[in-house]
């Protein structure tokens, strides 16, 4: 059994996700995490009394080896490593919601501070692709920013959502590192600088991304699931109902290849074999996990993988000596064998028992019988999908119609599926007076996305307690939510998209047939649909030149459907002319109101200054007043900044409304370059956003809506 | 603790009973001991440890399933002929496997727990006990209630028979011949009974029992009547108490107490000087305890504690040192006996494989045929669904003999399902269509590989009564599922007591009219939880029962023709009349109703309620204050300015933070019982105060007793 090698009790509590090691003055390693109001603490219990505090670093009163750095604001991201070219130590990077700082404890001073409108939800440190420095790379809300050890601004991109967990690594083995993006949209996005290299979809936030060796990396959804990626095929995952707090990728059995070591907001913690999944080593913390990281804490030359929870308990782990060969559970391999073979013999005497008995069993049920479910072996369940509008009584839905093709019924039926539900099922229960030999399941996928439909449905008698168990999957194409009916007084699309492939129209009608959910197959490209989910009409429409078009409002969708069709039709690059008047007008406007809610925010700024003057002013009128025993002023003047206070108060609502009101905005520029983006592919796509990026860094908004027309930049 | 014992798998039967393993007595000094375990395929197995493998004495022939297996012999001889009862029969077998008696009870249900002691048999069905003496009909008597398990006193010490009844209404029934003697009140359902150091202490007369809801207790049956020993109480929460042995495991000469529990918890209680219990050792296997014994078994000269599991693992806990065999290659060298034992159970399963391959291929040939019948025989669970005292919730506990695949709980009441900490499966609740279908809970359960048990853990609402339905799928081909039901009753959160305050105010519920006993005895079955399903003996009974959530009190006396129930709680008395009333109309039953409301009733319980609601207040304030109180003590470096109420509130977070963790909701279900009171009192009255309600709310947001008695008064 693995025992910690030391643990330790710092009284501080622990942000999660918000642990880092770094060595300040280039030798002694040191355990940073944010804590409770805006502060972030450095323990450093190996150079004991030798520092005087100055500017931002206090040394805490409760312990002397712990000092506290005032951030005064909520921090929601930091890391350390080296930044700069000519330092000797690491540098200390926090992220708030509003800023970026860069500073340097062993000096004391600020290497940089930064404003980022975009804030700063996750921080990386290191080179990406063919950028000389080293990047402290921040992904906030759909923006990614890389900053050198000045502050430049090296690199921005943008992505789908939110972004919540970046790492570095060689994901395409080039000898170059490309950034992984996890974000709230459920994609991990691989750029390769500026340029998307590839995206998967996972069906949760992804809230943690680590490299483990290669092009191997671990990741955690919000949901409890962690599992490891190799480049684009997922390796194994496992679901818990506990979160995965902190992902880290540690060597800890000795055997030369890094495991996952996962910390648990049950405050489990476990260590994972990178292949398999299975569980090498766990250990558990009173209290939720906070973070994992590693590093040499007892300067001994090893590197202990260290463990935090966040009520501030630190342990640490030395990886397994030769002696325990690898198992660094407490239990016995050979007692573990022998269990599992003889619960393997168990169930499959079991399942004999099962087909002895069924062999035994006579046509004709017989009133005992009916309670375990005798149903006739020729019994198969029959699944179809249909797309269904929306009625009176119901929204516009999938129909799974589920049925048995003799008297049996349906008792119930459970649907294991991703992304598509609330929880990962759906279960139809009919009452006992409904029951049938049939059952229809509406399902509204929120998304197009293509899933996978795990059913179990339970077949028997209508007095039945046992019943069999039929499972089926079924997959639904990813464009399900699309009807062939088409009202002919709908309003004509003005969207549209255009682009030319060099491909042959039935491959295209391949991709129609395999994407979207028809009840017959088409033969021509030329197709009209009804979206059911937005309502509005969705055009496809092929010359034989090879030039397609896809007219429809959703600006969302017809990226989507560019993506899909270009992955399908392996197109590396594709260009294509786009306008979408609606979306376009209203960007137009969220741009003219971003200027506004800007210009708000200095007002409100300067009121606030003045209003600080002018309590200074008061507060000395009142103390006066006090001192010179004249009470009645005194008073007056205390209820004057009692007011003041209140409205100060309201004027930071006012304020902090402002400023969400202007992320929101901000949000939604840069989805807006996004969605340009995607509906392009390769390299005309990464000119798109770094084109439209310069145009709104130039404020020129008419530049901007040609660009993400044409395509290009220029003309 | 200073017991060391580790876990040694021997050999796996069938799902078994309570209490179906026995050790037989060693043949001479220092020998290790045989086991005889029976199991639900109606197979006595007995067998021996030779060098690690499981030697076989004699193995009977699969018949009905076994429910209990007891020692027995000539007096003073050694105990060791078997006796097992099997449906109404009881067999007995010599030590070598010669089948020497079959007796038929000629009882009409099958024995659930059997006493052998000489030529006397003991043996009971549910409500039924009987004594044979030499085959012939001796005593007989009718319990009021289950009967759960049986034991006799030691003739040879006693010198007289006296058989004592552990009976489900909290009582152990002490009889002499054929009548009752007296009875003994037990604090909570009793299990089972074992007599202290196997031969019942000093005088014989010292008796231990086991509890459903995980209590233990020793009791002196003297020839006057009961004297108490030590009661221990079940404070962690662990589960009922399954079966009990005295042995001197720790080898200091005193007996210690072994306990197995039904969520696998094995423990070793020391007696201490004052004969008062220590817990000395604990482990927890994965499956419920069925049997315990203490003896020698693995090896010779080292004690251990034998227990089987539900599944039907005979496992040792062993005070032999197991340690590893450290070869000098890297591979773990497994000695050779496990070598052995490994490959010949892999043979066994390869052999296995083929047959089921062939019963497989069978049974996809019989879906072919139109006449062929697919029939499943049904699997066992072992179900357990008690209400907790302490937090006033429900646990249910299923058992499958293998893994758990998922499990679907559908409800047809509002019923909240509670997270427990022991439970690894995850949940995810489904969206419910309560208008078409009724159904107000829907939730599934994936399991992580190999869980065999799951715990889950609902609140109920009193007065909202309906069906709680799990339907369990195991990971056995071919698939199939059981459903079980569990009534979530009117008065769900009622338990059983001995005896009621009479001092109380009472209000009083009459009901007359022209139906039988046995109607209204159904009728209060239907309408509380603990009362035995058959009509009493008599002509009249009277039942206490406690709510276990605000402690007030409920007494039901009631005859043909004429019902009386009282309580202090005036809800309580509502739901009754409600229910009652609503089942009469059912079975077109006249009722006449007669109700005599006490107005102090409801300050009474008011004032019950308000030490709970006080508490639970301040609690709720002190968490609130906690963080913040952190951030001040962070942030000014130490706690010494602040006042000393708020400095202890910071000593003692973390027992706070624990406390209001463990009773989640607590506060909301006080507010809701309040209000039902509130409504309760006036509809009594007549008037409907429904419109009231947030005045109540608001005058509970800033509780104090005197105005809300006052509120209870004028409204």
């Amino acid at each position: 059994m693995l025992v910690p090698i030391f643990t330790l009790k710092l009284n501080h509590k622990i942000n999660p996700r918000m642990v880092a090691i770094g060595k300040y003055d280039g030798i002694h390693p040191c355990l940073t995490a944010a804590t409770q109001a805006g502060k972030v603490f450095i323990h450093n219990p190996h150079t004991r009394g030798q520092r005087p505090a100055a500017q931002r670093l206090s040394q805490s009163t409760q312990d002397s080896d712990i000092s506290l750095l005032n951030i005064n604001q909520a921090v929601s991201c930091l890391t350390a490593g080296t930044l700069g070219p000519n330092t000797t130590g690491h540098t200390l990077l926090v992220g708030s919601q509003t800023n970026l700082l860069a500073y340097d404890v062993h000096d004391n001073t600020d290497i940089f501070y930064k404003e980022v409108t975009d804030g700063a939800n996750a921080i990386v440190l290191g080179k990406l692709g063919d950028i000389q420095s080293p990047l402290a790379i921040i992904g906030g809300n759909c923006a990614l920013q890389g900053f050198d050890f000045e502050g430049n601004d090296q690199f921005w991109t943008v992505t789908g959502d939110n972004v919540r967990s970046l790492v570095l690594c060689d994901f395409t083995a080039d000898g170059k590192n490309e950034l992984l993006v996890g974000s709230e949209d459920f994609d991990i996005r691989v750029f390769r600088e500026d340029e998307l290299v590839t995206e998967m979809a996972e069906n949760e936030t992804v809230t943690s991304l680590c490299h483990m060796h290669g092009s191997r990396f671990g990741y955690a959804l919000a949901n409890g699931t962690v599992g490891v990626y190799d480049r684009t095929a997922r390796y194994w995952r496992i679901k818990s109902k506990n979160h995965a707090m902190s992902i880290h990728a540690f060597d800890l059995n000795a055997d030369g290849v890094v495991e996952l070591i996962t910390g648990w907001s049950n405050g489990k913690i476990d260590a994972r074999s990178d292949r398999t999944g299975e569980v090498i080593f766990k250990d558990n913390f009173s209290s939720s996990v906070a973070g994992v990281v590693e590093g040499d804490y007892r300067m001994d030359g090893q590197i202990q993988l260290i463990c935090t929870s966040v009520e501030g308990e630190v342990r640490g782990y030395l990886p397994a000596s030769k002696e325990m060969k690898g198992n660094l559970m407490d239990a016995s391999v050979e007692q573990d064998l022998i269990r599992e073979l003889s619960q393997r013999k168990q169930n499959l005497m079991l399942e004999l028992r099962n087909y002895e008995e069924n062999a035994k069993a006579l046509p004709g049920v017989s009133e005992g019988e009916s309670k375990m479910g005798v149903i006739p072996a020729n019994t198969q369940l029959q699944t179809a999908l249909s797309v269904r509008r929306a009625t009176e009584s119901q929204r516009a839905h999938i129909e799974l119609n589920i049925s048995t093709p003799n008297e049996t019924i349906i008792r119930a039926v459970l649907i294991f599926a991703e992304g598509i539900f609330e929880g990962e099922s759906h279960v139809v229960h009919p009452s006992a007076q409904n029951l049938s030999g049939c059952v229809r399941v509406p399902i509204i996928p929120p998304k197009d996305i293509p899933v996978d439909l795990h059913i179990k449905a339970f077949v028997g008698g209508k007095t039945s307690t046992q019943f069999h168990v039929f499972e089926i999957t079924r997959q639904l194409p990813r464009f399900s939510m699309y009807d062939l009916n088409v009202d002919p007084s709908a309003i004509q699309p003005t969207g549209k998209v255009t682009f030319s492939i060099n491909d042959r129209p039935q491959r295209v009608v391949m991709w129609l047939n395999q994407n979207f959910l028809l009840a017959e197959g088409i033969d021509s490209p030329d197709i009209i649909f009804t979206a059911l989910r937005g309502g509005g009409l969705l055009k496809i429409n092929m010359q034989p030149s090879g030039e397609i078009t896809l007219r429809t409002d959703d600006i969302d969708l017809a990226g989507d459907l560019v993506q899909s069709l270009a992955s399908f039709l392996a197109i590396e690059d594709l260009q294509a002319e786009a306008d979408f008047p609606v979306y376009f007008k209203e960007l137009r406007a969220t741009l003219i109101e971003v200027d506004e809610f800007h210009s708000v925010h200095q007002k409100l700024t300067a009121a606030m200054a003045d209003h600080s003057n002018y309590i200074r002013n008061m507060l000395v009128q009142a103390e006066d007043a006090r001192l010179m025993g004249d009470w009645r002023n005194m008073k007056k003047r205390y209820i004057e900044l009692y007011d003041l206070n209140r409205d100060l108060i309201n004027e930071y609502k006012i304020r902090s409304n402002n400023h969400n009101a202007l992320l929101a905005r901000l949000k939604s520029v840069n989805q807006a370059i996004q969605r340009a983006g995607r509906l392009r592919v390769g390299k005309p796509k990464t000119q798109v956003i770094a084109a439209c990026r310069d145009a709104i860094k130039n404020n020129n908004i008419n530049a901007l809506f040609k660009i993400m027309k044409a395509g290009t930049a220029s003309s | 603790m200073e017991l060391n014992l580790s876990h040694v798998d021997y050999l796996q039967v069938g799902v078994t009973s309570q209490k179906t393993m026995k050790l037989l007595p060693n043949v001479g000094r220092k020998a290790t001991q045989k086991v005889a375990v029976a199991d639900h395929d109606g197979v006595v197995t007995c067998f021996g440890m030779k060098k690690g493998e499981a030697v076989p004495v004699f193995k009977s022939l699969p018949g009905q399933k076994i429910s209990r297996l007891e020692l027995g012999g000539a007096l003073g001889t050694p105990q060791e002929k078997i006796f097992v009862s099997s449906g109404s029969e009881v067999r007995g077998y010599t030590k070598k496997g010669k089948q020497f008696l079959t007796f038929e009870a000629n009882l009409t249900e099958s024995i659930n727990a059997m006493h052998v002691s000489g030529a006397d048999l003991f043996v009971c069905a549910s409500y039924i006990y009987n004594h044979y003496c030499d085959c012939k009909d001796q005593d007989y008597y009718l319990s009021g209630d289950k009967i759960s398990d049986i034991l006799c006193l030691p003739v040879e010490t006693v010198g007289r028979t006296v058989p004592i009844l552990a009976c489900q209404d909290r009582v152990l029934r002490v009889l002499q011949g054929s009548d009752l003697q007296y009875d003994v009140e037990v604090p909570g359902p009793p299990t089972v009974l074992e007599l202290l150091n196997r031969d019942g202490g000093k005088g014989g007369e010292e008796v231990l029992y086991g509890t459903a809801d995980g209590k233990l207790g020793l009791v002196q049956i003297t020839k006057s009547g009961p004297i108490t020993g030590w009661e221990l109480d079940n404070e962690k929460k662990k589960g009922g108490v399954l079966c009990i042995d005295t042995f001197d495991i720790v080898g200091d000469g005193v007996k210690d107490i072994l306990v197995g529990r039904d969520d696998g918890t094995v423990e070793v209680y020391g007696l201490d000087s004052s004969n008062e219990p220590t817990l000395r050792f604990e482990n927890v296997l994965s499956e419920s305890i069925t049997s315990i014994q203490g003896g020698c078994v693995g090896k010779e000269m080292y004690d251990e504690v034998l227990a089987t599991t539900y599944t039907g693992w005979v496992s040792g806990l062993t005070t032999e040192p197991q340690q590893m065999v450290a070869g000098p290659g890297d591979e773990i060298k497994m000695s050779r006996e496990t070598q052995g034992k490994v490959a010949a159970l892999r043979a066994e399963l390869e052999q296995l494989q083929v047959k089921v391959l062939q019963g497989r291929e069978k049974y996809q040939q019989s879906s072919q045929s139109s006449t062929a019948v697919s029939s499943v025989p049904v699997f066992s669970i072992n179900d357990k669904f008690t209400l907790c005292q302490d937090d006033a919730s429900y646990s249910l506990t299923l058992e499958v003999q293998t893994a758990i695949d998922n499990l679907l709980l559908q409800s047809d009441v509002p019923i909240d399902l509670l997270d427990v900490e022991k439970n690894s499966a995850v949940v995810s609740f489904s969206e419910c269509d309560s208008e078409s279908n009724g159904n107000f809970l829907l939730a599934t359960y994936r399991c992580q590989a190999n869980t065999t048990r799951l715990e889950l853990k609902v609140r109920s609402i009193e007065g909202q009564y309906g069906t709680l339905q799990a339907y369990v799928t195991p990971r056995l081909q071919p698939k199939t599922c059981q459903v079980r039901q569990y009534q979530i009753k009117p008065l769900s959160l009622h338990q059983r007591t001995h005896a009621i305050d009479q001092e109380r105010p009472m209000n009083t519920l009459r009901l007359t009219g022209q139906f039988s006993f046995a109607e209204i005895h159904c009728w209060v079955v239907f309408c509380l939880p603990e009362v035995p399903e058959k009509t009493p003996a008599g002509d009249g009974i009277t039942f206490y029962f406690q709510n276990t959530f605000l402690g007030t009190q409920l007494e039901a006396t009631y005859c043909k023709g004429e019902a009386n129930f009282k309580s202090d709680n005036i809800s309580t008395i509502s739901i009754l009349k409600d229910v009652l009333s609503k089942e009469a109309t059912k079975r077109k039953i006249n009722l006449n109703t007669f109700y005599e409301v006490n107005e102090d009733s409801v300050s009474h319980t008011l004032r019950m309620i308000h030490p709970k609601l006080e508490y639970q207040l301040i609690l709720a304030k002190k968490v609130q204050l906690i963080d913040a109180l952190k951030e001040l003590q962070v942030h000014e470096g130490n706690a010494d300015f602040l006042i000393p109420e708020y400095r202890s509130i910071l000593d003692e977070s973390a027992q706070l933070l624990e406390e209001y963790k463990k009773q989640p909701a607590h506060l909301e279900r006080l507010y809701g019982m309040i209000t039902d009171l509130f409504i309760d009192k006036f509809k009594f009255k007549g008037q409907n105060v429904k419109t009231k309600v947030s005045q109540l709310l608001a005058i509970l947001n800033n509780y104090e007793l005197d105005s809300l008695m006052e509120f209870f008064s004028e409204a």
